[in-house]
């Protein structure tokens, strides 16, 4: 699952995210990161069986947890394979093929909205 | 020099037997590369090209027919796009660019999209208005067309094709909108806009081959190049015989009624404008070795500037040059970071479109055409506009007694400042007159209320400013894109040197 988790300043010095990981053995991946020492938000991606007992873990700790529902869909018929699209996502979602198909990995998407605002066709958009 | 191995006759009766050989100009590079151009100049015998793009300089003559009573049109709408009107009664040229009169719809539908709706079939909404003569009583019309109920529907485009494009970057620390797509702040990425190896002007030149009259790919349809296009030079930079820079252009022309969604598409730059994405092919006819050399040029090969469109200036400054071969690769190297790129033309569809053209001339539904006048090769430059009025830069403006603030004073001090020579924008500067941030009566009136009172604390450091060179029209659009009233003026060792307000930007254009 792909979550933005917001957590406050008392919480940024502990080590929570390594006893996530030696805890549950889940896989860790941290898409994004705003952290100051005012607290801080961070966009993250976990995945392992343990998920859910990690998510719990979290939420104790005084992370609140935020998941992410978004899906990136491209409209085929009207996209033109342009590939303006591709240097603007900044989690490199956006690939062309080895024949210059422009494909999206919805996986990677955090949902920013980048390409659909810079589509000259429109054909890519961000839903819930 | 070169000796004519074959003519373009003998090419279109092998054509016609079914005996040419065809390949496209990625093909070509791998031929001659493996058997030498000599070699390759004996079997090959039309070299296919392509290239889908966004060219804004397109558009589409429409003849509507008459109605019962008539009407001379003196402006027409297509789905609120508006099509030039001073022609005879019925005809009409809608450019590409045209935005929507409806301001609501404004870049989002245009001309272009007007146009992609004719070619699929779809009905348009045709409002005319005219100011009525004997013979043309009707003052105002309102009716549904399509493609297939006016006489004429010719796609005539002024300049397409350029043979090479500076690909786009930008320095500033803001997005910026442009016809070559969105550009991230601090150089966060490139676009391109060529097909490089594929493109149809880089792989003739010289123009040998090609001319006025030859029978071209355009959108689905068979065309014609009809001349050279607007801003057409010659006199460039050259690299491996092909020009590192814009060049070579081309007019063409071709009935919408035989063209194809698929290859041409309308689009809208975001925040720039609408703009058509046209599909076009040129055959080459591999007439001498010189040619078979020059088809085969690699995207390794071709030179492209990057140029940072962070100077809103007429010659953008280079920031490097690189191949297409880098800039393909979807990474390249900026000042020591890698920066991702964008193609903004379809590599997938040019490449579909010179296979296109090679299934036309296998098949032999295309036969190759000996132009009727070739394009000029040589002593074309491109002028520039010059603005007869003289114009105004920054540092022309007159500047009036300067007054900064320093971290170490106290806000009540600067809030006396502010008061006595009735400004509202403070430059805080170091001991060397370095800008530091910026102050106004705003952020004062909120310390005084939070009872801060360190004036580091409350000034805005990312500061927007103005430097001494830039043309003050330039100014004017900054300080309306970001709704503030002031900035400081700077030099080039970031000194402060003044302020500019919009009232003096206003004072000013007002003012003649
Ligand atoms: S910018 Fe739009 S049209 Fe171009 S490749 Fe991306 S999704 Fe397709
Ligand atoms: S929404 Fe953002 S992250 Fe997702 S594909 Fe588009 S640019 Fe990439």
């Amino acid at each position: 699952m792909k979550a933005w988790l917001t957590f406050s300043p008392s919480i940024v010095n502990k080590a929570i995210i390594s006893n996530l990981v030696k805890n549950y053995d889940i896989t860790f991946n941290i898409l994004r990161a705003d952290i100051t020492p005012k607290g801080g938000k961070m966009l993250i991606e976990i995945s392992g069986t343990q998920q859910k007992q990690a998510v719990e873990f979290m939420e104790k700790e005084g992370i609140h947890l935020n998941p992410i529902n978004k899906v990136v869909k491209k409209d085929e018929e009207k996209c033109i394979d342009c590939g303006a699209c591709i240097s603007l996502c900044p989690v490199e979602a956006i690939k062309p093929a080895e024949d210059w198909t422009v494909e999206v990995d919805d996986l990677k998407c955090i949902g920013c909205s980048f390409c659909t605002n810079s589509c000259p066709t429109r054909a890519i958009r961000v839903m819930e | 020099m070169w000796d004519i191995m074959k003519t373009i006759r003998e090419i279109n009766q092998k054509i016609k037997d079914g005996d040419a050989v065809v390949v496209t100009a990625a093909e070509m590079t791998a031929i001659v590369r493996e058997n030498g151009a000599k070699q390759a100049a004996e079997e090959i015998d039309v070299v296919t090209t392509g290239t889908f793009g966004a060219m804004c300089s397109s558009g589409a003559f429409l003849n509507f027919g008459h109605s019962d009573p008539p009407i001379k049109m003196s402006r027409t709408y297509l789905n609120g796009v508006e099509a030039y009107s001073g022609l005879a009664a019925v005809d009409a040229y809608l450019g590409a660019t045209q935005p929507n009169r409806n301001p609501d719809i404004g870049l989002e539908y245009g001309g272009s999209h007007v146009i992609e709706d004719l070619i699929r079939g779809n009905e348009i909404e045709l409002v005319a208005e005219a100011y009525g003569t004997d013979c043309y009583p009707l003052t105002e019309i309102k009716t549904q067309i399509t493609l297939e109920s006016i006489n004429e529907a010719v796609m005539v485009n002024p300049r397409n094709c350029y043979q090479n494009y500076s690909s786009a970057t930008n320095s500033t620390d803001e997005t910026l909108y442009t016809y070559m797509g969105t550009l991230l702040p601090n150089m966060g990425n490139v676009s391109y806009s060529s097909a490089g190896e594929l493109s149809p002007l880089l792989n003739d030149p010289y123009f040998q081959t090609i001319g006025t009259g030859s029978r071209i790919f355009l959108c689905g349809a068979q065309g014609y190049i009809i001349g050279e296009g607007t801003q057409f030079a010659t006199e460039v930079e050259r690299k491996n015989g092909v020009p590192v820079s814009t060049a070579g252009t081309l007019m063409l022309k071709g009935n919408m009624k035989e063209m194809h969604s698929d290859y041409v598409r309308g689009a809208t730059m975001p925040k720039y404008g609408s703009t058509l994405y046209v599909g076009a092919g040129i055959p080459i006819p591999i007439l001498n070795e010189e040619l078979a050399q020059q088809t085969a040029i690699s995207d390794e090969e071709i030179t492209c500037r990057i140029v940072d469109y962070g100077v809103p200036r007429r010659s953008k400054p280079i920031v490097r040059e690189a191949n297409y071969h880098e800039l393909k690769s979807g990474v390249i190297e900026l000042n020591g970071e890698e920066v991702p790129t964008s193609p903004l033309s379809s590599q997938k569809k040019a490449l579909e479109i010179a296979l296109k053209l090679k299934e036309w001339i296998d098949k032999g539904e295309f036969l190759l055409t000996v132009p009727v006048e070739k394009l000029p090769n040589k002593g074309r430059t491109v002028k520039p506009l010059e603005i007869q009025k003289p114009r105004i830069l920054v540092k022309d403006l007159k500047g009036e007694t300067l007054i900064l603030a320093h971290p170490t004073d106290a806000i009540s001090e600067v809030a006396r400042k502010m008061v006595q020579n009735s400004i509202n924008h403070l430059p805080v500067v170091d001991e060397g007159n370095k800008l530091l941030g910026i102050v106004t009566s705003w952020d004062v009136a909120n310390a005084v209320a939070h009872g801060k009172n360190k004036l580091t604390d409350v000034m805005t450091k990312k500061v927007i400013i103005a430097r001494e060179e830039e043309p003050v029209d330039v100014i004017a659009r900054r300080i309306d894109k970001n709704k503030i009233s002031g900035l400081p003026v700077i030099d080039s060792d970031n000194r402060v040197k003044g302020m500019v307000t919009a009232e003096d930007i206003s004072r000013l254009i007002g003012g003649d």
